[in-house]
Parts: C-alpha cells; structure tokens; sequence
C-alpha cells in the first residue's frame, strides 16, 4: 500500500526516513492497512463521504445564503497516532497554559498586576481586538474565564511540539472530532485491531458538567445553547453538541432579558435560563453591551452576569488572551503567575510593534510567515517562501503602516502524515487542535482534532482553505 | 417545555412533508391516469394546480400550460414554493434549526431524502412514477421515524398538529377539484359515470382500497364525498383529521378556561362540533363547494390562532 509513498524531507509522523523504518508505534496498523489495500481504502473513504453527508456534518462557507453550497469538512482515513507518553506531556502543558491564561484574564480585568509590573505594556493590551473594557472588574464563577478552549499545536521538523495559537473565544471543531471517530469505528473498524484507542464520547458528558458548575446558585440549572442559526459555519456543531448534552439550541431572540434575569421564550411562557454555552462571538452577544447593531444576541446578558443570575462560557473579553500577539507573552506569563517553565513551547515569534523585531521582519520577510493578529482562519496572512515577491511588498507596506497588526514566525515544517490525495498517498501537513474543559476541575480530550491540509504541498489546514481532517489516536506504547 | 421557534419548525416540517407526500401521490394518479387520456392534453392536468391555488402563478409563468410544464412544476420547481423540491427543502431547513429536539434518525430520514432530491441525487435516475413513490415513501418513513423514535410529548403533539391540518386541507382540495369536473353534466342527465376518473380521485386521496372496503356499492359521487369529508374511520378524511387536530390540541393546552376559553379553544370546539353534527346530503344540497370553502377558510383561521398563541411570544417581544 506505501509502496508510491514518499515521505517529505520533514518529519513525518509514520516513518523515520524511509519506508523501511516505520514508527514502531505505527505497526499494528500498517498491517492493517497492508491487509486493506488502497483499493479497498478508496472506496471505504467514498462510504465514510455518504455516511458524513446523511449525518449531515456540513458546512457553509461563509456569504453564502439558503442556496450556498453546503460540503462536508473532507475527511481522511488514515488516522493520526500519538503515544501516550507523548499524550501525558502534552495534557500537562495544556492544563499548566490554561491555568495560567484565566490567572492572566483574572488579572488583566481586575488588578492588572502583570502590566503594573512591566511584564506587559498596557498599550498592547489596550489596543488589542480582543480587549473587552466592559469586562473590567468582572468575576465570573468559580474564577473561570476560559471554560472550553482549543489550543493549535504542532510538531516542528524535529517532531518537537509547540503551540501554534490558543483558541479561548468559541473553538470550533469540536464535533468533527467526534464525528471522525464514529466514522472510523462504522467504516473501518479493521484498523483498530491490535490495540487500545483512548475512548473520547465522554466529550459532551464533561462539557456538560463543565457547564452546569457555572451555575453556583443552583443544583438543577437550566442550561442552554447559543446559536447565530442555520447559517453560521459551525451550525452543525452547534446542533451536535446540543443533542448530545440534551440542551436546548436557542438563537438570540429565543431569549429575553428582564429585571437582571435571562428567560427562554417558549410555549408555555418565560423559563428563567441559569447557564449559557455561547458560539456567538462577543461582539455580536449582547447589543446593548457590546455591537449596538447586532441581532444575534441578547440585549441585556452582561448586566444578568454581573449581577450574578447567569453564567456565560467563555466569558466576554477572552479573547485578550488569544490575540497573536499576547500569545508571545503567554511564557511569561506562566513564569508570572505559576512560576514554573512552560511545559509546551510557543513558536519563536517576532512582534512587529518592537522596533528591532520589525526590521528583522522586514528584511526577512522571504523566510517567514506574517500573519495578522486580529484575523483567524488563515487569513490576512503571508508565507514567505510561497509568496511572489509583488505579495512581499505589498506586506512590507502593510507592516509599516500598522506595525501592532503583525506577527511574525519562522516557517515551520510542519509534521506530515500520510493522507488519500486523488486516491494515492501523499505526505500531508497536520495541525492538532485538542480541547480544554475547565470548570471545577481540568478535562483535556484525548487528542483532538487534526487538521490535514489535503492540497498537495498546502501549509494551511484551515476548512475555509481546503483542509480537511483525520481521526487522531492517543495509545499505549 | 418548549421554545416557541422550536414549536413552529415541527409545525412546519410536517406540514410541508405532508403536502409533499400529497402532491407527490397526487402526480402519480395523474400521470397513470393519463395514459388513458387523448395524448399531449394538459387539460386533466390543470387540477393539480388549482388544487395548490397556485394557478395564477402557473399560467403567467407557463402560458402553453403543456403537460411536462405542470408535471415540472409541481415537482423539481425551485422557484414554486409548493414544488415537491421546495416543500423537501423547506422541511429540512425547518429540521436543521432543531436538531437539538429531533432524534438524529429522524434528522438523518429527512437529510437523506433532501440530498437525494439536489442535482445528481440518486433519486432522478428513476422512472418518475418510481421517483413519485420513492418521496412518497420518504415521508412516510419520517412519519414512522418521529412514531417510533421521539417521545410523546408537547413536541411530538406539534408535529401531529401540522401534519393534520395540512392532511384535511388537501383530502378537501382534492375532492373540491375534481368532483364537479367529474360529475356527469346536466345535458346528459344519466349519463355514464367515469368510473375509471371516481377511482383516480379516490385513489389521489390515498383512499381508494379503504373506500371499496367501507363501500361494497359501486361508486356513487356522493359515497366518495361521504368517505373523504366524513368517515370516522378512514385516516384521511377531514373528520378524522379535524378529530384529531381537536385532540392534539386539548393536550397541548394545559390550561384551558371552560368559563372564558381562548379563541383558539373556541374555533376548535366549533371546527369539531361542526363537522362531527353534519350529514353528507345536507352538505351537497347546501354546495359542496361552499362547505370545502369554508372548511379552508375556518383551517387558515385556526392556523393563525395557533401562531398567536404558541409560535409569536407576545409577553416580552424585543
């Protein structure tokens, strides 16, 4: 089956250097896939397409309307395996990074301690996308900010991993995840012989007492779902998770705010909601609030949280946390406020506000990927050894104009793993997107979700670029 | 408990899925029907429009009125929002905004039957009688679905509730279309009946075994008329819906107010009392016509107390 494979000059996640020094960890399953055949791959993969459409895991790309075109994420068979000595590092690092994020967004809207101190400059706070003022002197229960986080992290050429991106507003993803993982117990059940795959249904279970422990004041909280509707991208996820949690899936003018209170509207009057899991961004969440112009949200839901009758995950304002740019300073921040060593590594990260950074950048610009802060999906973003050199000057110019836009990271080849392209294998990138559960206590999930980039030769795995995803297996060694 | 928006999508759905299901059936008897008729003539077709009230629309659109163009429109049109495609459409984007309170095997019945009707699905490669009955078949097979899978409750009595109304509407269109087109013209007076064209009728309805069942006599306008409007028994006919209709909603009211009931609880009881207190001569000596039209006209009235009570929260409007 591996016998047209050419793994890249990287690391690739199934083999050493050649085709005749396999990972040790992958040898059960490359008997199982040797007994399969590409033959019979192919059209398991064509089974596992339908089987996704019927549970109707699709997307809309975005502006498009009720005729848009709806797909399903692509989804490729081969899953990702990850040793669970691996797995227990990285579960470390994610809980000791998150730990110290929600310590920082406690901070940062209360005391401000770390700018106060000289780690962080106040202007780089203050004039971040993701800084939310009305937030300041906020507490929201249990001290919590970040309740379900989705970090990105990859392996670099060595097969070292760093994290890429924290994710701390709405992570999406989640139910592909899931979703993988049934297709490829229906569809390809062979695959698993031989060893133990750590189990990850208990997901929904989890967020949901993730969720109901927000709600302090009561034992029998009402929880719901906060949905923009049919035609945000991650739809599907939304009315995934809802089923699987039993929850209601609401839309904002499900709801309604009165007397510092957040009620449902429903067929026999105002039900008083306790707990909101919302996938509408902070911006759109509350028009009196927040963007008067919205109509996704609730006029209102921030005086309920503040005065303690309702809880909201992730809380508004998180999203300070996840700027690009306040990402370079998470080390310091675990070194500020758990004064360990962060566990997992940042990627090197040149910050174009700095005077020094900024002319390295400029002047290496062919050699780097430039990615603006406040945008994600793998937009607004330049890599250079890709770029034409009309592309590169127009980003230097962009970089010049508005320097605290930009960030900057060495080129990174990211692991590969072997993925259907056309019907062969090809050595695709990978990205790994594992979710966080904190309420009372920390829940990492085991693996998460990967993220494949399915264009040949392709870095950027995002869906709204052509990635697509595989299942990812942590296992025993 | 159930959110007002949640209430008004299984509504929707059942509504559109029903009416789906009718159009689909009715097409069916037709097209067969047809073969039996002087090729190339629209004419026999024109009813399924009508019975749609949709033929204004049809005619500025399709002035030659051709026999494919009927069939088409009633079918595969995007653009008529009663097409087949339309209604499937609607129904899923209905089910889509709750997947939460659907079963994922009713969500994954409706999703497939969607995806079968887009370009390429597999459903067109049929012959059309067979693609006729394939969506027929789909639909009911959510009906079974929601049966056999979603719990008895108020969401389950919303469901009921479109589909029924939807139901008694079409059985009565139905028999309102085609009945003085097939009644024999005062000229000549005695004249034959076309039985073949009363079978067709009766079959359209999904009703012509249980008819000959409930009915040994050979078949007389007014027994058919009897049987669609208002057998007891007979799952299709308008009492049976209006019985049921009538029962749903007292079980989804938890408080009714027998001194001061709502106007939604008084067109109820009228509705039933109506149709149940009423005799088959009395309503054609009055006008078959008259009686359907007024039936349609009480069915949209009852439609709209629905939506003010359950689906439109006036409490606290933004």
């Amino acid at each position: 089956m591996f016998s047209n494979y050419r793994p890249k000059n990287n690391f690739d996640e199934y083999f050493k250097d050649n085709l005749n020094s396999a990972r040790e960890i992958l040898t059960p399953l490359l008997s199982s896939l040797n007994n399969m055949g590409l033959d019979e791959l192919n059209r398991n993969h064509s089974a596992a397409k339908k089987l996704l459409l019927r549970h109707g895991a699709t997307f809309r790309l975005n502006d498009t309307g009720l005729k848009g075109t709806e797909r399903i994420l692509p989804f490729d068979p081969l899953p990702r395996i990850i040793s669970k000595n691996d797995w227990i590092t990285l579960e470390e690092g994610l809980k000791q990074r998150l730990e110290a994020i929600d310590l920082f967004l406690d901070d940062i809207y209360n005391s401000q301690n770390i700018i106060n101190d000289g780690i962080i400059p106040r202007e780089l706070i203050e004039s971040s996308d993701g800084w939310r003022p009305q937030m300041l002197g906020f507490k929201p229960p249990l001290n919590r900010w970040c309740q379900i986080s989705g970090l990105d992290l990859i392996r670099d050429g060595k097969g070292t991993w760093h994290v890429l991106e924290d994710n701390l507003r709405c992570p999406s993803g989640v139910a592909y995840f899931l979703e993988n993982r049934l297709v490829m117990k229906n569809i390809f059940p062979n695959l698993f012989s031989g060893r133990i795959v750590k189990p990850i249904d208990e997901y929904p279970s989890f967020l949901l007492k993730t969720l109901q422990e927000l709600a302090v004041w009561t034992d029998t909280p009402k929880i719901v779902l906060l949905t923009p509707g049919i035609f945000n991208s991650a739809y599907f996820e939304h009315s995934y998770l809802a089923q699987e949690m039993g929850i209601q899936l609401v839309q904002g003018h499900d709801l309604v705010c009165n007397d510092n209170y957040v009620y449902l509207k429903t067929t026999s009057g105002l039900k008083r909601v306790d707990v909101i899991y919302r996938r509408v961004d902070d911006d759109f969440l509350d028009p009196l609030n927040f963007r008067k112009d919205s109509y996704l949200g609730v006029s209102g839901l921030l005086d309920v949280m503040r005065a303690g009758h309702a809880a909201v995950a992730n809380v508004p304002g998180t999203g300070i946390a996840d700027d690009k740019m306040i990402y370079s300073f998470v080390p310091k921040m675990i070194k500020y406020f758990l004064d360990e060593e962060p566990i997992i590594k940042n990627v090197e990260t040149y910050i174009c506000y700095y005077e020094k950074d900024r002319e390295y950048v400029l002047k290496n610009l062919p050699k780097l990927v430039v990615k603006s802060v406040s945008e994600a999906g793998g937009y607004g973003m330049l890599i250079g050894p890709q770029s034409t050199t009309s592309e590169i000057n127009e980003f230097s110019d962009k970089i010049k104009n508005n320097p605290r836009n930009f960030i900057a990271q060495p080129t990174l080849e990211l692991s590969t793993v072997p993925s259907l392209c056309d019907g062969e294998l090809y050595p695709c990138h990978v990205d790994l997107r594992p979710y966080i559960l904190r309420g009372k206590d920390s829940w990492v999930s085991p693996g998460g979700l990967t993220r494949v980039a399915l264009k040949k030769g392709s870095l950027v795995v995002n869906s709204s670029q052509g990635g697509g995803c595989k299942d990812t297996w942590v296992v025993g060694n | 408990m159930l959110l007002s928006r949640v209430a008004e999508s299984l509504y929707w759905i059942n509504r559109y899925l029903e009416r789906a299901e009718n159009i689909s059936r009715f097409v069916e008897v037709s097209e067969a029907m047809s073969l039996d008729c002087p090729p190339g003539s629209a004419e026999p077709w024109l009813p399924l429009i009508d019975a749609s009230s949709d033929r204004e629309t049809f005619d500025s659109r399709f002035p030659e009125k051709k026999q494919d163009d009927v069939i088409n429109f009633l079918i595969r049109d995007r653009i008529n929002p009663n097409s087949i495609i339309s209604c499937i459409q609607l129904a899923r984007e209905n089910a889509r905004q709750i997947r939460d309170v659907m079963t994922s095997e009713m969500w994954e019945q409706i999703n497939i039957l969607y995806w079968n009707l887009q370009e390429g699905g597999s459903i067109w490669d049929l012959p059309r009688q067979e693609q006729l009955s394939e969506i027929r078949r789909g639909c009911q097979l959510f009906y079974g679905i929601t049966d056999a899978t979603l719990s008895k409750d108020i969401a389950c009595q919303f469901s009921i509730l479109g589909r029924l109304i939807e139901r008694a509407d079409k059985t009565s269109r139905i028999l309102d279309v085609k009945y003085y087109l097939l009644l024999p013209s005062l000229d000549e007076l005695g004249g034959v009946l076309d039985e073949l064209q009363w079978i067709a009728l009766l079959r359209s309805a999904g009703a012509y075994q249980m008819f000959r069942k409930a009915e040994q006599n050979s078949i007389q306008p007014n027994s058919v008329a009897r049987f669609l409007l208002l057998d007891n028994n007979f799952p299709r006919s308008v009492r049976y819906c209006l019985d049921g209709i009538s029962n749903t909603l007292k079980m989804i009211d938890t408080s009714p107010s027998s001194d001061n009931p709502s106007k939604l609880e008084c067109m109820r009881g009228l509705l039933k009392a109506k149709w149940s207190y009423i005799r088959i001569e009395d309503i054609i000596n009055d006008g078959l016509h008259e009686a359907i039209d007024s039936l349609q006209i009480d069915l949209n009235k009852l439609h709209n107390l629905i939506e003010d009570k359950y689906f439109i929260n006036k409490e606290f409007d933004q």
